[in-house]
């Protein structure tokens, strides 16, 4: 699951990103370091906030998931995010749906700042697509995998709980961990997963074969995180 | 659902292939004793194993049966020489189980070679016969086909079902190429080789329900064609055979217009033999999963109707 069209600089800053997020997800504690950097100007104020949108919600993933509130520069930074880069008139469902999260993320941990009514986008993208597609599309969504946070893309993977575990195991096989991690994230949120998959297991082999990758590593710390209850 | 014509045609073709090409079923009495007489007896047994599946289930056209029946008779009369080559290799590896499991197919089918019987009833009542080191899925086998034979499997099937890779439903993102085989030919001992799907517990079937469509889709990307075959076939073993148009679709693609199944991605180069070699075995599992495929889609249809 690589990310097309980003440049390498991009890519790198949206690594330095999401390993600042697995460091704060690992400390678990309210004195950590910001995951999001502080604004910056110029150039790499543009790779940042560009690699804010690219991680989506997720680059806000610590205080969602360890209930501590952002800090102010962190929230401003994913705020410019989300206002600098709203979906294209053809964007596809993936891109909207991960700037609706971002926004829902917003309004969640900054109420003051609620920015009018937000109605979902549809999924119809998702109906009866196969259970290939179907795993592809939920792994690239799966900053939408929160415990506790109800969306149609959530209620599209409820209802398809074998079929998402097919594709965890078909991203294993063909060792796409990215997909794999994401996929698996999904599944720790999902009621009606076989118990034949060795879910727990199986995160602990994504994490030991691809998480090196800090955007492998972030899903399974996620993933972990939302199995054991932590949030609660 | 896959289209019974597509599914047809590549057993058909793959009979075509098999009948032409007869003369691959070949013996080595003259090899080299490291390499041993044995090794070429498999294809024979393979080929009598499957032309049995294509008379039970009868669902053929009549021109595959005629050539399934010519191909048995080709392999007994000419190749195992009436039986006598099995004798032989009996004599030159007393212990081996091969001839006795290249016969059994032979014997269901009314052909008759009573010193294979009497070798096969004695090494019944050895230890070592029971003891020798052989995987659980394998010693499944052998148990099955002393069943079949009519002797009392040592050690009895029931002792050994719990054994194998696939009775403990481990997890399936850890199958690999030969994990995949061992499972595929678990399936194939349960069921009696497709005759009797219920023979699959229903925690097993239920697994493979659940996990097979991810190997079949695995494998055919990966244009492993003997795999897939052979996964085809355990699908079609199952309570509710998926018969999956794309795995189908690509696999009779795969299929050249000889009928010839390579093994993996396309066809080798070499000898007509050692083509042979390579290609007999993915060609029989076409002929093997066509025919059970055909079975289960038309008892489909006719439950519909």
């Amino acid at each position: 699951m690589k990310q097309s069209g980003t440049s390498p600089l991009l890519q790198g800053a949206v690594q330095d990103l999401a390993s600042g997020v697995v460091s704060a997800l690992r400390s678990g504690d309210h004195a950590r370091a910001a995951a999001v950097p502080a604004a910056a100007d110029g150039e790499a104020g543009g790779l940042a906030l560009a690699a804010v949108r690219v991680l989506g919600a997720d680059a806000l993933l610590p205080s969602t998931l360890l209930h501590t509130p952002p800090l102010p520069d962190e929230l401003a930074v994913f705020r410019k995010a989300v206002e600098t880069y709203p979906p294209g008139a053809g964007a596809g469902p993936t891109v909207v749906w991960s700037h609706w999260a971002m926004r829902r993320t917003l309004r969640r941990l900054d109420p003051g700042h609620a920015d009018g009514p937000d109605e979902e986008p549809d999924t119809a993208w998702l109906e009866g697509t196969t259970w290939q597609l179907l795993t592809h599309q939920l792994a690239v969504l799966a900053a939408l995998a929160v415990p506790g946070e109800d969306c149609g893309v959530a209620r599209a993977a409820g209802q398809r709980p074998v079929d998402v575990a097919r594709g965890f195991v078909r991203a294993v096989r063909r060792r796409d961990w990215r997909q794999a991690a994401g996929a698996g994230r999904w599944l720790t949120l999902l009621e009606g997963v076989p118990p034949t998959l060795g879910l727990e297991n199986g995160l602990d082999f994504v994490e030991l074969m691809g998480g090196q990758d800090p955007l492998v590593e972030l899903q399974v710390r996620a993933a972990r995180l939302t199995r054991t209850g932590a949030f609660v | 659902m896959t289209d019974t014509r597509l599914i047809h045609n590549v057993g058909a073709g793959a009979l075509e292939w098999l009948w032409a090409h007869r003369d691959g079923f070949r013996l080595e009495p003259d090899v080299d004793p490291e390499i041993g007489f044995l090794e070429r007896f498999k294809p024979v047994g393979e080929l009598a194993m499957i032309c049995k599946v294509l008379f039970r289930e009868g669902v053929a056209g009549s021109r595959q049966a005629r050539l399934a029946r010519q191909l048995l008779d080709h392999a007994w009369r000419e190749t195992l020489d009436g039986g006598r080559m099995l004798v032989r290799g009996q004599l030159t590896e007393p212990i081996s189980p091969i001839p006795f499991e290249v016969y059994l197919p032979f014997k269901e089918l009314g052909y008759s070679q009573p010193e294979v019987e009497r070798a096969a009833a004695l090494n019944h009542r050895l230890d070592s016969w029971v003891s020798f080191e052989a995987t659980p899925t394998r010693r499944l086998g052998l148990s099955a086909f002393q069943r079949r034979f009519g002797l009392p499997p040592r050690p009895p099937e029931a002792e050994l079902r719990g054994t194998t890779w696939l009775a403990r439903t481990p997890e399936p993102w850890t199958v690999e190429g030969h994990i995949a085989y061992d499972v595929t030919h678990n399936v194939f001992h349960l069921t009696d080789w497709g005759e009797r799907p219920d023979g699959l517990p229903p925690g097993t079937a239920e697994y493979l329900a659940t996990w097979l469509p991810v190997w079949i889709d695995d494998w055919l990307d990966l244009e492993r064609w003997d795999l897939l075959g052979e996964l085809l076939v355990v699908d079609a073993c199952l309570p509710r055979p998926t018969l999956d148009e794309r795995a189908w679709k690509g696999f009779a693609a795969a299929q050249q217009p000889d009928g010839a199944m390579p093994a993996l991605r396309t066809m080798p180069e070499g000898t007509p033999d050692e083509v042979f070699d390579i290609v007999y075995h993915p060609t029989l599992v076409a002929a093997y999963a066509s025919v059970l495929a055909m079975s289960r889609s038309l008892s489909r249809m006719a439950e519909a109707s």
